[in-house]
């Protein structure tokens, strides 16, 4: 039992109690019940008089989202809130605003993995998903409802019909530059990068070119008509990722960096080994 | 009429008379015949450039015959879809014509690329060679000089080579070896103008780039390449000390037929490596890269392995500009230090490097035996200290792959790089020469205290010692009087008397062992009497 | 045969006293070889077959030998197959077609490889071994030699009757002097361009084209040529666009494309008054900005544009420029910010005011 006490005059009282109490053995036991039970009843007026003043944010809300939109609000309010805020207006130092980047841009963060985001660093890493499809499209729809923003268009497929021809002229003159020629990924100023286009799907190129994700900037459908933006996902998926090289083992599409090593590694190790054995060490 | 019964058994005897009748060539043919040339693995490793030369002509010339030099514009219509109605220049279209529209045409393209690459990494790893055990000593400082300029211009065809196809990748390189041109004071501009016939990049880069590289290069590499072995020839190779060596003879093998079946197996081999890699392993694949557009580039560009060490220096350059405020104002750019006055320290100075280390030593003599690399400590360090600095550029040049791949900051690779240039250097110097020293040390103490037998032998008072096998007679204290005659000391039981296994034979061993040789590797000098003597199957 | 060595050169010889006789009946081939090489001062010293001829080991090695040499017939026919019969045409994705280099390189590779391993197991381990020693005689010529050979080349002089006639000699370098330049002068000069020809080191395709009087403005484009409008470029966004003249986007205009960034608006602001500080007071268009792509350093396109720390980043060498700060160089080895082109909007459509005011891409020594 603490000595804390809500107000000065009753402490007075109180304390004058307590010291009698201590000078009288009998009543301890009886001024014990007494104070547990005013303290409770302390509590249930704080907690009554609380409930009643405080703002409440939450039912305003709840009534005007859809369904999809309410589930998604349950996940969010369980693994987004801390860093992206109670309602999603971000929190300075850790996440930002999530009004107005789309059900676009949540669909692909959390698709691929990168939010939740496991730690503060220099760029958000892709990482298996903590989040099933449905769950995705339910987090999305809400923050879709809550700030609005841009949307991707339906289905899995999203390069039908694209025209690699042109969407490889769009690639080199848009994307090799941080993506590499091959898709691979490349290095960005301070520990940050350009992630390879490999693991990602139809849905995640779409999204990453309509919302700029991070540091990538943004590729709107103003800027990269739907069609074109077919074309390159055309240009990635069935050219850089499915037609094999026909030139033999590729090395990682890193350029000379990794044939100068080959050359030492392969070539010259296997020749010098061939002359070990011709001439040996006389 | 009596016909002449042809002899068919004396028609080469009267063949080869009749040339020796006109061209007067017996004698100099059977010297040529017997040369003698020494036999050591690392004597081998210019001949991986040679041999990697041979197969670059023969690729080349195939290349030559669909490849066409022009920066005219074409459209695009051959096989490779992804490139279909695409805008290039003939150059880049006749490129993917041979990778896609010539049958077998890749994989010459690829043959032809790996042997440069293969080129290059040789002619790096016989100069270390050369440097390392001071072949380059007197007499043969100017096969020195010759053997180093051929390592610029191979690096000359190798530019131009990889430029000519005017790809994304190779074209960024262009453009990147103009600004270097325009960085040069003075006549900067003119230089550039008139290279490229006027304002990057012209309409007549690639055919000079062209001709150079399959004319003027080549002519050059076959001129100095021809003076490098003739002079090879002519002053004889050098050996390693030895038994029966001295600094006036060859101990080896004659030329033919022995030496010139390993010289043959050994092309065959260099030539079926580059057959591998260049079926096997992809490299340049310009249909990715694209053709070159001034307004396109791809992270991760880099120039080929042998040029990458400038392209480490331009990247750690800090962006220190001087400017000249004279009327308008002139300005020497960052980007001279790195990429022309550097390269022009690298080309003078090795080459003036034998006939420095001369001075230095006093050393007038004529050498003909070569020197372990721990016996000279401080030629070794530098070698070490010249290679490191050579690596961090090399590795800076790729300093955004390796950021990429190994999650390591961008700009913490270009600190690490611009610091680990001034540090490491000096750092590997130190370190190599203590531990030549260390070497020198332990071959000193073998001659001294012999072989460590493994043999551990409890003495009376209870003190362990372990058995040394003497290499040779020992004085009253017990020390070996042997002298350090710079070869190599056997460290271990199975190699004394013979510097080679006792038993021959890797999987099996080869019917009875060996006696006790003279010389490292090769048995007896008598023949014993069982043997027969050799002969060609054929009467005399 | 009874030997001694030779002191100086550590040769073993023959008793000089018994005169070698060609034709002797007695001599084997071998013993041929031995002399004939002892004339050019080659002495094989060690000369012994490594196994006795017929024994099981050599039998071995020989079939060896010749199965390595069987693999090669058997590779090279396999490659002559796969080269003319495999199916070689570009298909897109996997296909049989993807291995025909990769084949073709493994038939060749092998039938290459095994005869260089066919030919040196036959001559390491099938020749006899062999040990043989040859003087260098590489001494340097005598003094006596030398003076000979000096005063040889002397006397040319002497013959010449240079000094005696030095009209002769003047003459000669008066004469042979300018033809050296004639010989230099068409290489050398047809060669040489004038590198301001046009003042083309100071203008790009940007500059406004005056023709019949009247200026006309030279609108951004898109690769395609199509011009662009500010509602193409989303906040946060960058596009490549190249002036709109006949040939904008080429190569033939590699000094002009130019990246075209529209910030967000206190990005915007930021670099409103850093252009105001710099004397660009109206450079943008609203929260619009466009610079030179062409990396002031080296000449590739500085494209890495991160949108959120607002620096751009060029690949080759690691230059980044801030966009919100007239794209000075904050890190990497550039040492000039990038040129800045004046923005404008005419019909809807971005036009630039101007030509840049600064020296596009690399520096050379006349840029003031």
């Amino acid at each position: 039992m603490t000595s804390d006490t809500p107000g000065g005059a009753r402490s007075r009282g109180l304390l004058s109690r307590l010291r009698r109490a201590r000078s009288s053995p009998r009543s301890k036991a009886r001024r014990r019940l007494g104070a547990a039970v005013r303290l409770l009843a302390a509590l249930t007026l704080a907690g009554g008089a609380y409930t009643v003043f405080a703002p409440d944010l939450q039912a305003q809300e709840t009534s005007q989202l859809s369904a999809a939109a309410q589930e998604g609000k349950a996940l969010y309010d369980t693994s987004c809130v801390t860093c992206h805020g109670r309602n999603a207006q971000g929190v300075e130092g850790r996440g930002p605003s999530l009004i107005g980047v789309g059900a676009a841009s949540v669909e692909f963060q959390v698709s691929t993995g990168r939010m939740p985001l496991a730690r503060q660093e220099a760029q958000a890493e892709r990482k298996p998903p903590v989040f099933t499809d449905d769950q995705i499209q339910q987090l999305a729809q809400y923050v879709q409802e809550l700030g609005g923003g841009p949307q991707l268009p339906e289905g899995e497929n999203l390069h039908r019909g694209g025209d690699p021809v042109e969407g490889g002229r769009l690639f080199r003159i848009n994307c090799s530059s941080c993506h590499s020629f091959g898709g691979g990924g490349g290095a960005l100023s301070s520990g940050k990068f350009a992630p390879s286009l490999r693991p990602a799907t139809d849905r995640q190129i779409y999204a990453a070119m309509l919302t700029g994700p991070q540091n990538m900037p943004v590729f709107g459908d103003n800027q990269l008509r739907p069609e074109q933006k077919a074309d390159i996902i055309a240009y990635v998926q069935e050219v850089l990722a499915k037609d094999r090289d026909p030139g033999g083992f590729n090395l990682g599409r890193l350029g000379p960096s990794t044939e100068g090593v080959a050359v030492f590694l392969i070539g010259i190790v296997a020749l010098v080994f061939a002359a070990l054995w011709i001439a040996g060490k006389s | 009429m009596k016909r002449r019964k042809l002899d068919m058994a004396a028609l080469p005897g009267r063949a080869a008379r009749e040339v020796d009748d006109r061209l007067g060539v017996n004698t100099p043919l059977r010297s040529l015949l017997n040369k003698v040339f020494p036999d050591h693995w690392s004597f081998l490793l210019g001949e991986i450039a040679l041999f990697s030369f041979i197969v670059l002509l023969l690729t080349g010339v195939y290349l030559t015959f669909f490849f066409e030099p022009s920066l005219t514009e074409v459209t695009y219509n051959g096989s490779y879809a992804p490139l279909r109605g695409a805008h290039m220049s003939a150059a880049y279209a006749s490129t993917l014509d041979i990778s896609f529209d010539v049958r077998g045409g890749l994989i010459v393209r690829q043959m032809h690329h790996w042997a440069a690459l293969l080129f290059m990494a040789a002619i790096v790893v016989h100069m270390l060679r050369v440097f390392l055990t001071g072949a380059f000593r007197k007499p043969r400082e100017l096969n020195w000089m010759i053997g180093y300029l051929l390592f610029w211009v191979g690096f000359l065809a190798g530019f131009t080579g990889y430029s000519i196809p005017d790809d994304g990748l190779s074209g960024t390189g262009l453009r990147i070896a103009s600004a270097i041109m325009l960085s040069i004071p003075v006549i900067g501009s003119w230089i550039t103008s008139s290279i490229f016939g006027g304002e990057f990049p012209g309409e007549i880069i690639i055919s000079r780039f062209y001709i150079a590289h399959v004319l003027l290069i080549p002519a050059l590499l076959v001129a100095l390449i021809s003076a490098h072995l003739g002079l090879v020839f002519k002053q004889k190779h050098t050996q390693w000390p030895g038994p029966g060596r001295t600094n006036s003879n060859v101990v080896g093998e004659r030329m033919f037929p022995r030496y010139a079946i390993k010289q043959g197996g050994f092309f065959m081999i260099v030539f079926g490596v580059i057959a591998l890699l260049g079926g096997l392993v992809q490299i340049n694949p310009i249909w990715l890269f694209g053709p070159y557009e001034a307004a396109v580039v791809s992270a991760a560009s880099q120039p080929d392995w042998y040029v990458m060490f400038l392209d480490g220096s331009t990247r750690l350059m800090p962006p220190w500009e001087i400017n000249i405020p004279i009327g308008d104002g002139y300005v020497i750019p960052p980007l001279f230090w790195p990429t022309v006055v550097l390269p022009g320290i690298l080309v003078v100075l090795p080459l003036a490097y034998p006939f420095i280390e001369a001075r230095l030593n006093k050393d007038r003599r004529i050498h003909n035996l070569l020197q372990r690399p721990r016996d000279v400590p401080g030629r070794t360090a530098l070698a070490a200290m010249a290679v490191t600095f050579w690596l961090v550029l090399t590795l800076s040049g790729a300093n955004d792959v390796i950021a990429d791949k190994f999650f390591i900051s961008l700009n913490a690779m270009t600190w690490v790089g611009r610091i680990g240039l001034i540090i490491l250097p000096p750092l590997a110097y130190y370190v190599t020469y203590r531990i030549c020293l260390g070497l020198q040390q332990h071959d000193r103490e073998v001659l001294a205290h012999g072989v460590e037998t493994g043999i551990i032998r409890r003495l009376p008072n209870g003190k362990f010692v372990e058995v040394h096998q003497p290499l040779g007679p020992t004085d009253e204290h017990g020390h070996g009087t042997l002298e350090y005659v710079g070869w190599a000391v056997p460290k271990k039981m199975n190699r004394l008397g013979a510097l080679g296994p006792a038993i021959r034979g890797f999987f099996f061993p080869i019917e009875k062992p060996v006696e006790a040789p003279v010389s490292p590797g090769h048995p007896p000098v008598e023949p014993r009497s069982e043997r027969q003597e050799v002969g060609s199957g054929g009467s005399r | 045969m009874s030997t001694r060595t030779d002191a100086h050169s550590n040769q073993v010889v023959d008793n000089p006293r018994e005169p070698f006789d060609v034709n002797d009946p007695r001599l084997s081939r071998f013993d041929l070889v031995r002399e004939g090489a002892r004339r050019d001062d080659i002495e094989i010293v060690h000369y012994e077959p490594q196994f006795p001829p017929g024994s099981r080991a050599e039998r071995r090695i020989v079939r060896t030998v010749a199965s390595i040499f069987l693999l090669v017939g058997v590779s090279a026919t396999a490659f002559v197959v796969a080269y003319i019969w495999w199916p070689w045409r570009y298909e897109h994705g996997t296909g049989a077609s993807k291995y025909y280099t990769p084949i073709l390189g493994l038939t060749l590779g092998i039938a290459l490889l095994g005869i260089g391993f066919g030919i040196l197991i036959w001559g390491k381990k099938l020749l006899p071994k062999e040990v043989s020693i040859q003087a260098r005689h590489d001494e340097p010529a005598s003094e006596e030699e030398r003076r000979l050979t000096g005063n040889t080349l002397l006397y040319m002089v002497d013959e010449l009757g240079i000094r005696r006639r030095p009209l002769l000699g003047v003459s000669l370098l008066a004469g042979l002097a300018p033809v050296g330049a004639v010989a230099a002068a068409p290489l050398v000069g047809g060669l040489i361009q004038q590198p301001h020809k046009n003042n083309q080191m100071f203008t790009t395709g940007w500059k406004p084209i005056t023709e019949n009087g009247t200026t006309r403005l030279v609108r951004l484009t898109h690769h395609d040529g199509t011009p662009v409008r500010p509602e193409d470029v989303s906040p946060g966004g960058q596009i490549t666009v190249f002036p709109g003249i006949p040939g904008g986007a080429t190569n033939k205009y590699a000094d002009s494309p130019v990246l075209l960034i529209h910030l967000r608006p206190d990005d915007a602001a930021a670099a409103r008054a850093a252009n105001e500080r710099a004397g660009h007071a109206d450079y943008m268009w609203g929260n619009y900005i466009a610079y030179s792509k062409i990396c002031t350093h080296a000449g590739c396109p500085a494209s890495l544009y991160e949108q959120q720390t607002n620096r751009l980043l060029c690949p080759c060498h690691q230059s980044q420029f801030l966009i919100t700060d007239n794209a000075r160089p904050i890190f990497g080895p550039a040492s000039r910010r990038l040129p800045q082109l004046p923005l404008t909007v005419e019909d809807g459509f971005f036009a630039a005011k101007s030509d840049f005011t600064e020296t596009v891409g690399p520096d050379f020594w006349e840029r003031p």
